[in-house]
């Protein structure tokens, strides 16, 4: 059983103003991916191509416009309510910006506790408090940050505490989207070797949403590229970067740049002059 | 790393703190450089670091919680930091402009792109408006926009993300200035526009001579269009050096560090030797040097003592290590 499949996915958004007509916006359009067990599946695409999307639809955020997803062999249109939050355990997400995506009012222990306390887990307080400890640690913080608020840590000790969030309910699947674009150079590479690290020793199945392919080589097993909400290319990680077919998957390839001057003028000489 | 003759902008010193109910925090803790004609300066950094206020201060647009506490700026003789506003208006936009990081937000969004470009000529030249609509036309074809006479009449929200920087950049260049200061100009924007907007910035920065002050973060892109780095950490320089040489034999411990913890598209790694540790947060620096809590071959002298910049071969750097070499 896969952790998730996909298949055929469609989303509309659909707007109705108050006066006038009626617009539909496809944003995906016939996505067929696999996630598959202990595996980083990476999905990358230019802004607005539809991975946010796709993450939301996962999440229950957004409804299906049609399509099947079936996450943990269970299809997600068909959940009853005590099916879904048990879906929500299994299933937990990073996001882009850890700025935003901790209360400022919570401290680190309070934060950490909510999902906890709302799936009932943990409830002697010894044993929470010991459980609150290794989780710091097996992201790299110590039990001192637990009574402390988050504005005061920076953008990197941040983005470990919403891994540790995550991490609270022990889930199979990880949605990280985008979780390392928001910070500093010296920090990413320190998140990311955390990302791989407990990747493998949780045995988490990862949807890593990313619109940096060097990130992607580092981490996934498996990538997506994504293109005006439709998959135009598909495959093992190597593979792409050896063979990349699609045109598109080229031209993003080509654009990536290198940090080495000597490749400069081929780099921009690639970046053809269009005008728009 | 000049000589006085082509240096188009000099920063002496340059020192900038934030006023907090903490008392003053030192942001920019003493930055000189030259920035020499026709050359491509990258100032790279992580947040803290000062490069943005660094940026600001050039053409003194601090916040007013921001301000210059010593140092000197000058520009054809003279100190910007102490310039009268009515002077310094000639010399922001005209003669030193600037391009930010989110074009969209840079933009006025009630009005036209032609309104917002004719403003800005208008404000520096004697010209009708007639003239000043047919220079935003011309200026709008040269930074690659079809049809620039009908896109005069739209509004930002009707450009794309690259398109607005592609005006911001129209907008800058737009008197002919000596000196652009760009501060992150591409972060916001996706691979292949930035690789796009790259070239054309380097494109029209050749063609008119221009010098510019490059503020970025990403290494990979001051490798793609620098002709000269410094590296600030911490409120000070830590290494200045030509782009071959830094990216080909970076000698502080920071810089290697930065360089080999980067991800790769050409190779696959198992792991990333990262740097530890956190960036340090301006006011809770210590005395001695800013990245001495992170490094590894730190020594005690390191903590204790902050060293000095010194130039060696047309290279600065500061560290204790290589000074003792």
């Amino acid at each position: 059983m896969n952790p998730i499949e996909i298949k055929n996915l469609s989303k509309t958004y659909i707007r109705q103003p108050f006066l006038g007509k009626k617009t539909e916006k496809e944003v995906l359009r016939d996505v067929s991916l696999t996630l598959k067990e202990g595996q980083v599946l990476g999905l990358v695409g230019e802004s607005g191509c539809g991975k946010s999307t796709l993450c939301k639809v996962l999440l229950g955020i957004e409804p299906l416009s049609s399509g099947e997803v079936w996450i943990n062999g269970k299809n997600s249109r068909c959940l009853s309510r005590a099916e879904r939050k048990e879906l929500c355990r299994r299933m937990q997400v990073v996001f882009q910006d850890p700025y935003s995506s901790l209360d400022p009012r919570m401290n680190v222990r309070q934060l950490l506790s909510e999902p906890l306390a709302i799936h009932g887990l943990y409830t002697d307080k010894q044993e929470r408090e010991k459980f609150l400890k290794e989780l710091l640690e097996s992201v790299g913080l110590s039990v001192s940050f637990l009574p402390r608020y988050p504005h005061e840590f920076s953008g990197g000790q941040r983005q470990r505490i919403c891994i540790a969030r995550a991490l609270a309910l022990s889930p199979n699947i990880l949605l990280a989207d985008e979780p390392v674009s928001a910070l500093d150079v010296s920090v990413q590479a320190q998140i990311l070797n955390l990302l791989k690290k407990i990747k493998e020793e949780r045995h988490l199945s990862v949807l890593f949403v990313t619109h940096d392919f060097a990130v992607a080589r580092f981490l996934c097993d498996d990538i997506a590229v994504m293109y005006e909400g439709r998959i135009v290319e598909y495959k093992p990680a190597e593979e792409l970067f050896s063979h990349p077919s699609h045109p598109y998957t080229q031209k993003l390839l080509r654009a990536v740049a290198k940090p080495n001057p000597a490749l400069r003028d081929t780099w921009l000489a690639g970046a053809q002059e269009e005008t728009l | 790393m000049s000589t006085e003759e082509n240096c188009m902008l000099s920063v002496e010193n340059l020192k900038v703190s934030f006023h907090t109910d903490e008392g003053d925090v030192p942001v920019l803790r003493g930055l000189s450089y030259a920035l020499p004609k026709g050359r491509i300066l990258a100032v790279v950094g992580e947040s803290g670091s000062g490069k943005t206020v660094h940026a600001l201060s050039l053409l003194r647009l601090l916040p007013p919680a921001a301000h210059i506490t010593g140092g000197k700026v000058v520009y054809q003789g003279k100190d910007i930091t102490q310039l009268p506003e009515k002077e310094l208006k000639h010399i922001r936009g005209g003669k030193i402009s600037m391009i930010f990081q989110d074009p969209s937000a840079s933009l006025n969004p009630v009005l036209t792109i032609g309104e917002q470009l004719t403003e800005t000529i208008l404000a520096h030249k004697k010209i009708t408006k007639q003239q000043a609509r047919q220079e935003a036309v011309l200026l709008l074809q040269k930074v690659g926009i079809r049809e620039a006479e009908k896109r005069l009449a739209e509004y930002p929200f009707q450009f794309s993300g690259g398109m607005c920087q592609r005006v911001m950049i129209a907008m800058a260049l737009a008197l002919k200035p000596d000196v652009l200061i760009a501060d992150e100009p591409t972060t916001a924007l996706d691979v292949t526009i930035q690789a796009q907007i790259l070239r054309l910035m380097r494109d029209l920065q050749k063609e008119s001579g221009m010098s510019a002050v490059f503020i970025t973060h990403n290494l990979a892109v001051v490798a793609g269009v620098a002709d000269e780095v410094l590296v600030l950490y911490g409120g000070l320089c830590m290494e200045q050096a030509e782009v071959n040489d830094l990216f080909n034999n970076p000698l502080h411990p920071y810089t290697q560090g930065l360089l080999k913890s980067l991800v790769s598209v050409e190779e696959k790694k198992d792991t990333l030797p990262a740097i530890e540790g956190q960036p340090p947060v301006p006011g809770e620096i210590g005395k001695g040097c800013p990245f001495a809590p992170r490094c590894t071959q730190a020594s005690e002298k390191c903590f204790e003592q902050c060293p000095p910049l010194s130039e060696k071969a047309n290279r600065r750097v500061r560290c204790w290590r290589v000074e003792e070499k």
